[in-house]
């Protein structure tokens, strides 16, 4: 430890024991402060780690300290078999290996691709985009809800700005719907509700507040407009009696997460990139402070390029190179999603401000999905365990009270429920650096909320980046940039439909009763460049199982034609990846065994 | 554009046995259009026996029950399509359906049965906390799988849900040589018919827990298990008194939703508590021409009962397309009233009646030695004793044409009476 080093280590140990850890170790390195021990509660490692981020001259936490109590196991039950449904063969060296197929890894995939480069992204799942890329609200933030200044603010705005051209080549819908912020008779604290006179917290609401936020928004080039209450109430006329005035963010808008992260890795493939599924980074290879490769539950790779964009588990991933600055806590998000029939009863985006704000999260809003479900949430939990994606009484109850914007929505029209994990760091601000101790070695972490809307600014700072460190990246003349889509037979007018079933008879096979999938659809999806392997995985591509009934229709059609195109029996079927099967056996195959 | 006298959407029994009426009654081009390989609706899986008790006096499986109705309809002229998707219906009868072969359908009808079916409720609208693994089936889905496609969800289950479905799957995982760790109910009564719960669970000594709920489902790629809690009389879970089972699979059985998205897309009006269409005595919905039945109305628990009351609507449109039809006047609302969830028809028209009309009607309560009563305008005009009633089984009364015809206003309410009323009335 230097002398710098030593004078934050002395520091930050009075702040930490003052708050009752005398036990927690603490050393720094280069700014880097690194936290050792063990406490009781995961919420005590939570602040410990935070009183570490807010100390001067901190650059990073790597916050090692430990729980005594977990409430869950936080290993994954190894699955042995890896290589059913393997799609590519592992190469045995590549230019770039980018670690993790969530949206970013696919952007930074697609946007690498318009170079002369070998480019291998690996996924450790079975399908890309099943981290937070499958479970987050799908907005596309304008940027008005980060802190001035940060890094996520910056590119979340750009990024935004990118979505339509992106969009248009991949052949994805996106739509640009606005967010209206709501100041409600509650978006004051009650504190000083209680002590201000109604006509001054009135004037604060309906004057001072839109005007802040406007101001944030003009300083960072978001155009945002205010909303009276009478015209509040026709844009929203289901919205309650409590809401006072609005600010509409126009530039809002939403996507289908995980249709454009597979859209970017079906680009990204069609331009030379291998996408290798079922594919587990277990080492990162370095020699002499630089990257040499990386070694996977299915080989190993030489490259002297690696790039981090494993999400919740980056700092795991850095670690394993060697060029760990930060630590990422899982910060877990639910989202409820109800029926389209819903969908009329509103019209854009709605947000309520509640003051203060609490800067870890991007707060709860009601959204509508591009296909027209609303959906809630979602809140923001702290949680020990980087598999725990349960969705808990309390939080249905916390995300209920979301809606209360429109208090006469009918809530019974509720569908389905899930969650993510946002891969917050102790510093809540994306960590996109290449390492300077592992040269080659690249973090694009801690990409939580915004992260879907600043992805293509990200994945162009990541280009930026592997230039500055020394990729050579000559382009490629026969970069196509264009995907074309699955196409999408209940979207389609009738001489459409007529057309296309005229042309593949599969069309005419409608398999989902809610969402009007073919079976055309389904088959498609099989035989993508990045086929579709599980029956999430079709879901996924083809929205079988996303309606009302949940896939208690098209359930036993998916697997079925999932074995047929596969070639496997109907048990080798998985909900999404080895270890998900649907089935346990042929019938009578049971009475056989106890036979 | 294809042209038809009655189209039939749904080929399950109601459909089947509506044709068949309308066939009979004289009406000339009937077309049923099925999505399924088959005619026979959700009876196709349903290979357990207990069917057409009461109409055919024996007990049938219901691949039989279905076949007895596929026969008589294969020796008419009545015209079937399988295979074939209705997407849209409007209110002027036109339909828009789908299939491989013919593609895109434009029909047009004269008259539409509606008979559509159910479906069942799932996991996220009973709000069950957790994880979201594979292993996770309704009862009717995971009976497909066993029954039809041959494969067996999983070797340790626990059921949620009491109902008919729900038991009956109870005893095929057995049968399968699965373990059923147990049926759990949250209502302090099983939710299906009585025989079931012996000749399901009794007798193949599964252990049926009353008053329980699963509070959580745990398992990350495949179910690991649940947790299950005793409730309170409000049904709420009862902290203390949660319990880790493990299991690899969970079965619901939590309900049935009448599939209504194509009345909705017809305009037909809609009954908040049923689920389904609001219908007159001659099964005839909102708008003229369009008859709705069997479990598209309200959920049944007998096949027996489905099939009756599809000949009501299969007559219905016969004599709407020979405009013999009773002509909409004065309607007389029915009413829910002490102790009823729902009644079937909702409304009954005209000025005199001629023939009896049979009342379907669920009960909130499990309640013994009552009394159904009919009231018009403040009037008991009818009153039957029965033994028991309950939730889970149905309540059917017939009333003739000399009691109806007394009916004065424009409201009956139907009443089932405790002996407490008796005694303070
Ligand atoms: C509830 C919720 C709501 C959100 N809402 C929004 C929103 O509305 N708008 C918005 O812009 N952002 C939103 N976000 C944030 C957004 O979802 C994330 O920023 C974004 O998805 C991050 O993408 P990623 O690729 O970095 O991570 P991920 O999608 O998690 O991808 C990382 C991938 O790396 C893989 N991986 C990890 N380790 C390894 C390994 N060792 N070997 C191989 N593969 C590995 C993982 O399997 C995973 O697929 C939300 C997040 C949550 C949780
Ligand atoms: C799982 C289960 C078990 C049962 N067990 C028993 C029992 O043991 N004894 C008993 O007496 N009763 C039992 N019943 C009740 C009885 O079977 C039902 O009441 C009866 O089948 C209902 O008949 P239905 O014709 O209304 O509906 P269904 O049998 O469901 O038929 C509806 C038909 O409509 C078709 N359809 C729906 N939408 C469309 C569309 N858009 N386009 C084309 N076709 C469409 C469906 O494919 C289906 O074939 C059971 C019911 C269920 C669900």
């Amino acid at each position: 430890m230097g002398g710098r080093d030593q004078k934050i280590a002395k520091k930050l140990e009075k702040k930490i024991v003052k708050k009752g850890f005398p036990d927690v170790k603490i050393s720094a390195e280069e700014g880097i402060v690194r936290l050792n021990g063990r406490v009781n509660l995961w919420s005590e490692v939570i602040t410990i780690g935070y009183l570490a981020a807010k100390t001067k001259g901190v650059k990073g936490v790597i916050n090692d300290v430990t729980a005594g109590e977990i409430e869950r196991k936080g290993e994954e039950k190894k699955v042995t078999k890896r290589d059913v449904y393997d799609n590519v063969s592992l190469p045995k060296r590549a230019d770039v290996v980018i670690v993790g197929g969530g949206v970013i890894g696919c952007f930074i995939a697609r946007e690498i691709s318009r170079y002369k480069l070998d480019v291998v992204l690996l996924e450790k799942e079975s399908d890309v985009a099943c981290g937070a890329t499958k479970a987050n609200s799908g907005m596309v933030h304008s940027g008005i809800g980060e802190s001035s200044g940060t890094l996520k603010q910056k590119l979340n705005v750009k990024g935004n700005k990118m979505y339509d051209k992106v969009c248009e080549e991949l052949n994805v819908p996106f739509e640009r719907d606005g967010l209206l912020i709501v100041i409600t008779t509650e978006t004051l604290p009650p504190k000083v509700r209680k002590v201000l006179p109604p006509f001054i917290s009135n004037f604060i609401c309906e004057k001072i507040i839109p005007y802040v936020v406007f101001r944030k928004g003009k300083k960072a080039g978001i155009p945002l407009r205010p909303v009276k209450r009478e015209e509040l109430l026709e844009m929203e006329p289901n919205i309650t009696d409590k809401a006072i005035v609005g600010v509409y963010s126009p530039t809002y808008g939403v996507v289908y997460p995980y249709e454009i992260t597979i859209a970017l890795a079906e680009n990204a493939i069609q331009n030379g990139v291998k996408i290798a599924l079922n594919t587990e980074v277990e080492d990162i290879l370095v020699e002499d402070g630089k990257v040499k490769g990386v070694l996977t539950d299915r080989g190993t790779i030489e490259s002297e390029y690696v790039i981090n964009a494993a999400g919740i588990f980056a700092d795991e991933v850095a670690e394993m190179a060697g060029a760990r600055e930060f630590s990422i806590h899982p910060r877990k998000g639910s989202i409820i999603i109800f029926d389209k029939e819903m969908k009329g009863y509103i019209n854009h985006s709605l947000s309520e401000l509640i003051l203060p704000q609490d800067p870890h999260t991007k707060g709860g809003g009601i959204f509508t999905t591009i296909s027209g479900n609303p959906n809630w949430g979602p809140d923001a939990i702290e949680v020990s365990d980087k598999y725990d994606k349960s969705v808990t009484a309390e939080e249905i109850d916390t995300i209920f009270e979301c809606g209360s914007l429109l208090p006469d929505f009918q809530k019974s029209s509720l569908i389905t429920y899930f969650a993510g994990l946002r891969a917050a760091t102790y510093e809540e601000d994306f960590f996109i650096k290449a390492s300077e101790n592992v040269l080659g070695f690249v973090n694009v972490a801690g990409i939580q909320s915004p992260g879907l809307a600043a992805s293509p600014a990200i994945a162009e700072m990541v280009r930026g980046i592997l230039r500055e460190i020394g990729l050579k990246m000559g382009e490629k003349e026969e970069f196509n940039p264009i995907r074309r889509a699955i196409p999408k037979f209940s979207k389609l007018g009738i001489e459409e439909k007529k057309k296309l079933i005229k042309e593949n008879p599969l069309y005419g096979n409608v398999i989902c009763r809610c969402e009007h999938v073919t079976e055309g659809e389904v088959v498609d999806a099989i035989h993508r460049p990045l086929p579709a392997t599980t029956v999430d995985a079709v879901k996924r591509r083809v929205r079988t199982g996303m309606g009302r009934c949940q896939g208690g229709f098209c359930g036993p059609k998916v697997a079925r034609i999932l074995a047929r195109e596969l070639n496997i029996p109907l048990e080798e079927v998985t909900k999404d990846g080895p270890g998900s099967n649907l089935f346990v056996g042929k019938t009578k195959s049971l009475l056989a065994e106890e036979a | 554009m294809i042209e038809v006298d009655v189209a039939i959407i749904g080929g399950g029994p109601a459909g089947l046995a509506s044709a068949m009426k309308a066939c009979e009654e004289g009406v000339k081009d009937i077309l049923i259009i099925e999505r399924g390989m088959e005619l026979g609706g959700i009876l196709l899986q349903c290979i357990h026996d207990g069917f057409g008790t009461f109409i055919f006096e024996e007990t049938l499986t219901g691949p039989e029950y279905a076949q007895r109705y596929i026969d008589e309809v294969k020796k008419t002229g009545i015209n079937v399509k399988l295979n074939t998707m209705v997407l849209e219906i409007d209110s002027a009868k036109r339909i828009i359906a789908v299939n491989q072969e013919d593609g895109l359908l434009e029909i047009e009808a004269k008259a539409i049965i509606l008979s559509m079916g159910c479906r069942e409720r799932t996991r996220a609208q009973i709000l069950i906390p957790g994880d979201r693994p594979s292993g996770i089936y309704t009862a009717g889905v995971a009976q497909r799988y066993i029954n039809i496609e041959g494969v067996i969800p999983g070797k340790k289950v626990v059921i949620l849900g009491s109902g008919d479905i729900g038991m009956i799957m109870a005893r095929r995982f057995t049968l399968e040589g699965a373990k059923v760790e147990g049926v759990y109910e949250v209502m302090s009564n099983p939710g299906g018919l009585t025989r079931n719960v012996v000749q399901c669970v009794e007798d193949y000594e599964i252990p049926l827990h009353l008053s329980h709920t699963i509070t959580n489902i745990r398992g990350r790629r495949r179910v690991e298990g649940v947790t299950v809690a005793k409730v309170d009389s409000e049904m709420r879970p009862i902290k203390d008194t949660e319990r880790f089972v493990p299991c690899d699979t969970v079965i619901l059985s939590v309900g049935l939703i009448p599939e209504n998205e194509l009345s909705k897309s017809a305009d037909v009006g809609m009954d908040p508590i049923t689920n389904g269409p609001i219908v007159d005595e001659q099964m005839q919905t909102s708008v003229p021409g369009i008859f709705a039945c069997g479990n598209v109305v309200h959920v049944h628990d007998l096949v027996d009962d489905v099939s009756k009351v599809a000949e009501v609507a299969g007559r219905g449109a016969a004599e709407y397309i020979d405009g013999k039809l009773k002509k909409r006047r004065s309607p007389i609302k029915v009413k829910a009233g002490r102790n009823v969830k729902y009644v079937v028809p909702q409304i009954i028209h005209g000025e005199k009646f001629d023939e009896d009309i049979r009342f379907y009607l669920r009960v909130k309560e499990i309640e013994k030695s009552v009394k159904t009563v009919v009231l018009a305008d403040g009037e008991r005009i009818f009153e039957k004793k029965i033994k028991i009633v309950k939730p889970p089984e149905m309540v059917k009364l017939d009333i003739s044409p000399d009691i109806l015809n007394r009916i004065t206003g424009d409201e009956l309410i139907i009443d089932v009476e405790g002996e407490e009323d008796e005694e303070k009335s």
